[in-house]
Parts: C-alpha cells; sequence; structure tokens
C-alpha cells in the first residue's frame, strides 16, 4: 500500500517539476524571455490539449494519494505497524484505470522530449556539452536484481565508471557517509567516506556523489518494469553508454521514472493483496533506534531517529536529496559560469538563467536542506577581473 | 452559487495560520449547503485542484506588506496575485500563475474570487497560537467573510475597517 501511495506521490513530483519547472528551459528556450519562459509559455508551444493532460494526470497521482492516506500533501494515512485503512475494491478499480492513463500519459513525456529537445541539436548539444558535465559517483536504492526501486532495498553506489563500490542496508549508512562543513553555509557536504573528502572536485578520487532520478539510473542495473526498462536502454544507448554524467540528462530521467512509477503503481493495483483489510500489525515494543531510507524524487532521503525508553524521539539525523547534492551543486553552479560566461561576452538575464538551468537540473530545496523555511530564490552571479575587482554583477532577490 | 471558503497557511508557525484559524471558526457560521469551508497548507498547483468546481472562492491568508499595521485584514481581489509572483517552494508555481494556467486550459474555475489577508507579525516561531493583534482580528476577519457570504460586503471597507 505504501508502494503504491508512494508511486503517485513520485508521479505528481516529477510531473509538476517537468512540465512547470525544466520544460520551459528546453521548450520556450533557456535564453527566452522571462514572461514567456514558463508554464504558460510551454503550454503555448505543446498545445492546450497536452496542458490539459498534465494538470489531469497529476490530479489523478494526487487523488490516489489524497483517497489511500487522507491528503495527498502532509499525509496523514501512516502509523507505526501499517496504514490507518484499508483500500475499497472501487478504489483499487479507479486506481487501475488512472493508472493506465497514466502509463500512457507517461510514454507522451518521452515522444515530447524526443520530438522537442533530442530532436533540436542545440538543445542535445548543451545537454551533452562538458558545461553541464560532471564525473561522479552515483548513489540509489535498488531491490534484490539490483533495479531502481523507490521504496525499498539496498543502498547501491556506483564510480564514475559505473563499477559498484558498495552496496549496503539502510541501518550501516553512516560507514560509508560522512558530512563535511564549510563556515560559509548552513548546509553540510556529504562525502562517501572510503573515498575521502577531497575538496570540490570531480572523478574517481573525489568522494563526491550525487543522487537523482539520473542518479538512481546509474546505480542501478535496469528498470523493474518493462517500458521503462526499454526507455533506460534507449537513454543510455542515445547518450553514449553508462555511466551518463550529464547533467541536464537528469530530465531525460525523469521522465523515465514517470514511465516506471505509473507502470509499477499499476502492477500493485492488479496485485490481488491490494485490498487487504489486514493493514496494521500494532507493534508490541518499544523502538530505541531506526533508519529509514527511501528515494525521494529529488534523490535517496535518509532519517534516522534515536528514542528515549518512552519512545519519544531524542535525535534525529536527516539526510535528504539536496544535501546529498550540495557539493555537486556547487560545482555544478560554478562549472556552468565558469564555461558559459566569456571574456568581453555582456551577462544577460538569459545567461544567468543558463547558469540557473545547471542548479535547477536537480531540482533542489533549500527548506528541507537547512531545515529552515522556504523564502526567494535569490542568485547571483559576480565575475572578477584577473586583478580580482569586480567587472559586474548580476543578481535577482538578493538582499 | 457553489461557493469555497479555503483558509491557508501553516497551523505550526504562528501567525501563518490565522487563514486555518478563520477557517476553523467559520465551519459553524455557514450554509453548508451552498458553502464548502475547506482549511489548507498548499500553496501554487495545488490551489488550482482545491478551487475547481466552484463558482466563488472566498481565500483567507496571511499577509505581510511593507508598513503595513498588524492585526489589518485586507480585503483584495484576484488581481493582486499578479503584483506577487513569488513560488512558496523551488518544486511549484505561484498561485496567480497556476490560476492563469487553469484558465488558460480552461477548468471549471470560479468566476468571482475575493481574498481576505491579515496583516501578521511573526510567519517564523513555531507556534500553534497566533500573535496578540493577529488573535484580535480573527473574529473581525471571520465577520467580514459571514458578511460577504450574505451579500453585505460594503458592511467594511476594504482596509477592514468597520462602516456605520
Amino acid at each position: 500500500m505504501r508502494e503504491l501511495f508512494y508511486c503517485a506521490h513520485m508521479l505528481h513530483s516529477h510531473i509538476a517539476h517537468f512540465y512547470a519547472l525544466a520544460a520551459p528551459d528546453f521548450v520556450v528556450g533557456p535564453t527566452a524571455d522571462p514572461a514567456q519562459r514558463n508554464i504558460l509559455g510551454v503550454i503555448d508551444k505543446v498545445g492546450l490539449q497536452v496542458g490539459g493532460e498534465v494538470i489531469k494526470h497529476r490530479a489523478y497521482a494526487q487523488d490516489i494519494q489524497a483517497t489511500i492516506a487522507g491528503k495527498a500533501t502532509h499525509p496523514v494515512g501512516g502509523l507505526p505497524g501499517g496504514m490507518s485503512k484499508a483500500i475499497k475494491e472501487e478504489e483499487r478499480e479507479d486506481f487501475e484505470e488512472k493508472a493506465k492513463s497514466l502509463v500512457e500519459f507517461g510514454k507522451l513525456g518521452l515522444k515530447l522530449f524526443d520530438d522537442l529537445v533530442l530532436a533540436n541539436k542545440e538543445y542535445l548539444d548543451l545537454i551533452t556539452g562538458g558545461v553541464y558535465t560532471m564525473k561522479s559517483y552515483y548513489m540509489g536504492l535498488v531491490d534484490e536484481n539490483n533495479k531502481v526501486n523507490f521504496y525499498d532495498g539496498d543502498v547501491r553506489v556506483v564510480d564514475p565508471e559505473g563499477k559498484e563500490v558498495a552496496k549496503f542496508k539502510p541501518g550501516d549508512y553512516l560507514e560509508y557517509i560522512a558530512e563535511h562543513t564549510e563556515p560559509w553555509s548552513y548546509l553540510k557536504f556529504p562525502f562517501l567516506k572510503k573515498v575521502g573528502w577531497n575538496g570540490f572536485t570531480e572523478g574517481k578520487e573525489s568522494g563526491v556523489y550525487r543522487v537523482s532520478p539520473l542518479a538512481r539510473l546509474n546505480a542501478a542495473d535496469g528498470m523493474a518494469t518493462p517500458l521503462a526498462q526499454a526507455e533506460y536502454e534507449r537513454m543510455y544507448r542515445t547518450l553514449g553508454g553508462k555511466p551518463v554524467h550529464a547533467t541536464l540528462a537528469f530530465h531525460w530521467a525523469r521522465l523515465i521514472e514517470v514511465v516506471y512509477a505509473a507502470e509499477r503503481l499499476l502492477e500493485l493495483c492488479q496485485d490481488g493483496e491490494i485490498t487487504d483489510p489486514n493493514v496494521r500489525t500494532i507493534p508490541t515494543a518499544t523502538p530505541d533506534e531506526g533508519v529509514g531510507i527511501v528515494e525521494a524524487p529529488r534523490g535517496t532521503l535518509i532519517h534516522h531517529y534515536q528514542t528515549d525508553d518512552r519512545g519519544i524521539v531524542s535525535a534525529v539525523n536527516l539526510i535528504v536529496a539536496t544535501v546529498h547534492n550540495n557539493p555537486a551543486m556547487h560545482m555544478s553552479i560554478k562549472k556552468a559560469a565558469q564555461g558559459l560566461i566569456k571574456k568581453g561576452q555582456e551577462v544577460t538575464e538569459g545567461l544567468l538563467n543558463m547558469v540557473e538551468m545547471a542548479f535547477r537540473a536537480y531540482d533542489p530545496c533549500m527548506a528541507c536542506a537547512t531545515h529552515t523555511l522556504p523564502g526567494h530564490m535569490p542568485l547571483e552571479v559576480v565575475i572578477y577581473n584577473s586583478k580580482g575587482e569586480v567587472v559586474q554583477t548580476l543578481s535577482r532577490n538578493v538582499g | 452559487m457553489k461557493t469555497l471558503v479555503l483558509g491557508l497557511g501553516n497551523p505550526i508557525l504562528s501567525d501563518d495560520g490565522v487563514g486555518v484559524r478563520i477557517a476553523e471558526r467559520l465551519q459553524g457560521k455557514v450554509d453548508q449547503r451552498e458553502v464548502t469551508v475547506v482549511e489548507a497548507s498548499l500553496a501554487g498547483l495545488s490551489i488550482l485542484d482545491l478551487l475547481t468546481g466552484y463558482d466563488r472562492a472566498i481565500i483567507v491568508d496571511a499577509i505581510q506588506t511593507v508598513g503595513g499595521k498588524v492585526g489589518q485584514v485586507y480585503r483584495l481581489s484576484r488581481d493582486v496575485l499578479d503584483t506577487t509572483r513569488h513560488a512558496a517552494s523551488p518544486h511549484d508555481i505561484d498561485a496567480g500563475t497556476a490560476l492563469e494556467l487553469g484558465s488558460k486550459l480552461g477548468l471549471p474555475l470560479p468566476t468571482e474570487m475575493v481574498i481576505f489577508g491579515v496583516e501578521v507579525a511573526d510567519v517564523v516561531t513555531f507556534s500553534e497560537e497566533c500573535t496578540p493583534e493577529v488573535r484580535e482580528a480573527i473574529p473581525i476577519c471571520v465577520d467580514m467573510i459571514v458578511q460577504e457570504l450574505s451579500g453585505t460586503p460594503d458592511a467594511y471597507g476594504d482596509d477592514g475597517a468597520k462602516r456605520d
């Protein structure tokens, strides 16, 4: 039940991110006027019918979550030992119809990506170009067959050449991940313990790793459902094999995951046990410590709790996807800025957006990562000459 | 006319929860055959989900303006959303864009919309209580919404002051 809910959660999040946040850069254009470079501009290009399909299918995913767990956002159905209520047969039938439609919608998304992004040489060059490429380790949850799983399994890590270097149970995460700190940020910088922190550098000697849809696909040996598997193979064939280091390919992987989530949702809807009325086993012991790991839409999510003898939480450690990606995000932004801003070239709003694209691919949540409250989205680019003097500053929502 | 009264906010972040508190108070004061009162901690695209299917919407939320007086209640129109295009999170779009998207796609959105904003002091402290001046504004805003629903919005000015 929880996995079914979770597939619906992935669907709503991936759909919202791709069509509202990522697509404008590719469909409308990375340097287009900001007044057009948004979901409304995307709808102008792809048409009202496609736009309607986006909203409809996102709503399907929200409906499934709300039916199972009370609310789509801030669900209340999870309890220690299970869920608060079972799925009724008429609900299951409704979910099944929605899941079939979501599979078709997933295929539509990849077709749009083919027609509007991959068929455009400029965009394909953008995706595969060095400015947005980073050779890192990759982390993701896999099942017993090393296929991508959002909900359960072991954490697998592969090196920049795609070779498995670690596979561990959630409870062992502290043996593999450590966190570096910098005085200029509240956010920590996780790294692979056995490789070590060697600064903001790429490659095998650097403990920097990434999580994300692309990281999940890189860390796994494939997808557990047939249509998603075919798309997985096609992506790697197109981009020259595994692993893919192109940060903008996070978006392609995201669309492949839409297909997987929809197929898996359908499989679970058609599982005879999904409407079993026994959905909770009331715990009999008081917990003292627990580690839970799932794949959030943006990447691996670690929750670690310690409790006292009353079962009251006494310590918490959360490593969310944006934290795992923190070192890599900084490196991606810097690489994009250094690669795109050339001497003598005017730094325009469009150029600022192209730097921001390196960040947006991670679908970051700074509030989750810093455990503070959301605010504006500040962005500042400062250009220095060889003497260290500021030549130009371009900023938005700063101060 | 199917009407939605939507109280928005985070109920554990002090004054940010004022919209939810006002919606709670309205639950017993409206004709439930015509009016649905919903409390929600949502923004952006999710607002579209909530508004679809209603003819009229009254939204109530916390607001912070430059130089605003804490506790003041404003009666605002839908246009005000176009003056503040800030998304609540990087994974979402702002409410104005969400509504524009809904209209563009022909979703059955309310043709009438009024927004009640309560000027607040504190939206960052964890608390289930609003600050004192905001607490005092709650019954005023509740009454303003009741007047709006009963067709007498002119009982109050757009700045929240009661008219004789």
